[in-house]
């Protein structure tokens, strides 16, 4: 096992920066995860760790080794990948002994690694069998079996659920913390799936733009995210965001569909934006629905029912109010019709307030509680 | 409605078939043009000449295998197939051979300037066989390798060589790159990629270029004829030259029966290598 440090790591391509200033700290034994959108570096930056892809600039190093310029095979890690790249023609038990040949490991050794990593991903009965003969699940756990096998530093995988189905993806997600749990090797693990993100990681690594957004644990990032990127990237249905002005004491908008009263504790956060523009962030479950004849309140926004999606455990409702759309998480028991204008409170205590241009959170939750 | 009224339905389902009834009919207009001198030259080896000469296009009325046993005995044949098979087998092991290392480091590495030098390969496959055989003589010459076995061999090797790079480097580009990432990633080194991996994988290419490479050498005749003397060291095509003599001059039977035994080995190295060169080996490798 080992811990991983980036320190001002960049990748270009003929002189075109794709990733800069790349500083991340993994500590030994954590499952971290690299999460954004397509092409916001995360897959390169899985690579640079791997060795796949050259470093253009800045340090990595893998325990107390800068390996920074050294081949794949000398940096102590294994790797499974997205498309299982598993050899076809060999078989499975070839597969998983490929690199402890490689590496001339002695034959009894060999075997016995071989037999107990096949027991405990179960494919003990599929060793002699050629890749193509098994299942996408199956390919998936030979692909494990094959980085499992040689007890690396580091584990590297890029994305190893997204070709299976979603009721398996579901297993292996709980079959991949697990084992995690029980070897506790440390492993760097890509997805573009925020969920994944969230309930496999004990660190979640934000990318958008080749730059890293937030590095904290899942909770943080949910509940405190450092800027609207990660703010509407983290959680589905995804954070709403209402473009406001902010005269002082409330947001609102110039044509008065919206008009929030900010409470006393965010005024001081919120002191050098007055007369500017200021989003609010609200999670869909932090809105709930008044009675019908509710009187407004300095919390509440009078929306438009437009669309309802009845998911048994909770209902989404699609919300308009002048420009303004909005998702709201209510309890299955909620009888909105579509076309009713109904009031909705705003839990205040939950809600984000980013800058209206930069998208940075004005709350400075380091001086909080 | 008279009877005689087309179905609507039925005009449509003939509209919709008319395009397959047309390529049909096209194809077999094709295959007729490219099968009908082959059953000719097969009908003509099994007539004796007197019968092709009354009735050259007519079918064959008392088939013979005579021409075959005179043709095989008068040239020795057996001599010019085994030569043929000893320059089209070494010849296109050699090309291959040549091939594989330059066509894996120019699919799968980043070596500087790669697309000149494939560039530069590719000019090998546009030179036309008269222009090289000036400067071929004069090498094979300054080695003492005319009129050898060797020699023949390693001109074919050399020359057909830029094809063979064009092949496997088309083939190997095919080869999802995870799958060498992931040998790197296990600790093998460009050498063991290559050997472990790269080479296996490349199996049905190599055998493609190898099966092409085979046949243009099996039908290659000038640098057979110059740089050979030896009626011992001719391969099947110069061999027949003597099918061109003034005592063959109206034998029609004979000739044919030489092309149909000179052109047998091919038709069954096809055979016998069409199932690997149609199909791939790759399915299980990565998702898809």
């Amino acid at each position: 096992m080992a811990e991983v440090s980036l320190k001002d790591v960049e990748k270009r391509y003929a002189m075109v920066p794709v990733l800069s200033g790349l500083n991340l700290d993994i500590q030994d034994g954590e499952f971290t995860v690299l999460v954004g959108p397509s092409g916001c570096g995360k897959t390169t930056t899985l690579n640079m760790i791997a060795g796949l892809e050259s470093i253009t600039g800045g340090t990595l190093r893998i325990g107390a080794r800068d390996v920074t310029t050294l081949p794949p095979k000398d940096r102590d890690i294994a790797m499974v990948f997205q498309s299982y790249a598993l050899f076809p023609h060999m078989t499975v038990r070839d597969n998983i002994a490929f690199g402890m040949k490689i590496r001339k490991a002695p034959k009894a050794d060999m075997d016995a690694q071989i037999r107990q990593v096949a027991q405990r991903l179960r494919i003990d009965d599929l060793l002699d069998r050629l890749p193509k003969a098994l299942s996408g699940g199956q390919r998936q756990r030979v692909a494990l079996g094959r980085a499992l096998v040689r007890r690396p530093g580091v584990f590297l995988m890029d994305e190893p659920l997204s070709n299976l189905d979603a009721k398996m993806r579901i297993e292996a997600r709980s079959f991949l913390t697990k084992m995690h749990q029980e070897i506790g090797t440390t492993t760097v693990y890509v997805t573009h799936d925020q969920a994944e993100a969230m309930t496999m990681g004990s660190k979640i690594v934000v990318m958008y733009g080749g730059k890293i957004q937030q590095a904290a644990a899942p909770l943080e990032v949910y509940n405190r995210p450092a800027n609207q990127f990660v703010a509407g990237f983290i959680g589905s249905p995804a954070m709403n965001f209402l473009s406001l002005l902010y005269d002082g004491n409330s947001l609102l908008d110039k044509a008065g569909a919206v008009r929030i009263a900010v409470p006393q504790n965010r005024r001081a956060a919120l002191a050098g934006h007055k007369g500017k523009k200021v989003t609010l962030g609200v999670r869909p479950e932090h809105f709930s629905i008044l009675p019908p004849g509710a009187v407004p309140e300095p919390d509440s926004i009078a929306f438009d029912v437009d669309v309802i999606q009845h998911l048994g455990h909770e209902v989404l409702l699609d919300l308009s109010a002048g420009d303004h759309r909005c998702i709201a998480r209510l309890p299955p028991s909620d009888r909105s019709k579509v076309g009713e204008n109904r009031l909705f409170s705003i839990d205040m205590d939950h809600v984000h307030y980013f800058d209206g241009d930069s998208g940075t959170n004005l709350i400075d939750y380091s001086r909080q509680q | 409605m008279s009877d005689m009224a087309i179905n609507p339905a039925g005009r449509g389902r003939l509209l919709a078939v008319l395009p397959k009834l047309a390529a049909t009919a096209l194809m077999l207009v094709l295959a007729a043009v490219w099968l009908g001198p082959l059953l000719l030259i097969v009908m003509t080896s099994i007539k004796s000449n007197a019968e092709f000469l009354a009735g050259p296009f007519a079918l064959p009325k008392s088939p013979t295998i005579q021409p075959y046993i005179d043709v095989w005995f008068g040239l020795g044949f057996g001599t010019l197939l085994r030569n043929s098979l000893i320059y089209a087998t070494a010849g296109s092991a050699l090309a291959v051979t040549l091939a594989l290392v330059p066509a894996f480091a120019l699919s799968r590495m980043n070596v500087p300037g790669r697309k000149w030098i494939f560039g530069l390969l590719l000019t090998g496959l546009m030179l036309p066989q008269q222009t090289v055989l000036i400067p071929l003589y004069d090498t094979l010459r300054t080695f003492h390798l005319l009129d050898t076995k060797i020699g023949l061999i390693i001109v074919h090797g050399v020359y057909g060589m830029p094809l063979q790079v064009l092949i496997l480097r088309g083939f190997m580009t095919t080869i999802p790159p995870e799958i060498e990432k992931a040998a790197y990633v296990e600790g093998a080194t460009d050498f063991q990629v290559f050997w472990k991996v790269i080479l296996p994988l490349s199996v049905p290419g190599i055998l493609v270029g190898y099966t092409l490479n085979f046949i243009a050498i099996w039908k290659e005749f000038v640098f057979g004829l110059v740089f050979l003397n030896s009626e011992d060291n001719f391969p099947v095509t110069v061999g027949m030259l003597k099918l061109n003599s003034d005592r063959y001059l109206a034998v029609f039977n004979l000739p044919a029966a030489g092309l149909v035994i000179s052109q047998l080995p091919i038709v069954i190295l096809f055979i016998l290598t069409y199932r690997q060169i149609s199909g791939g080996n790759l399915s299980g490798a990565v998702k898809g």
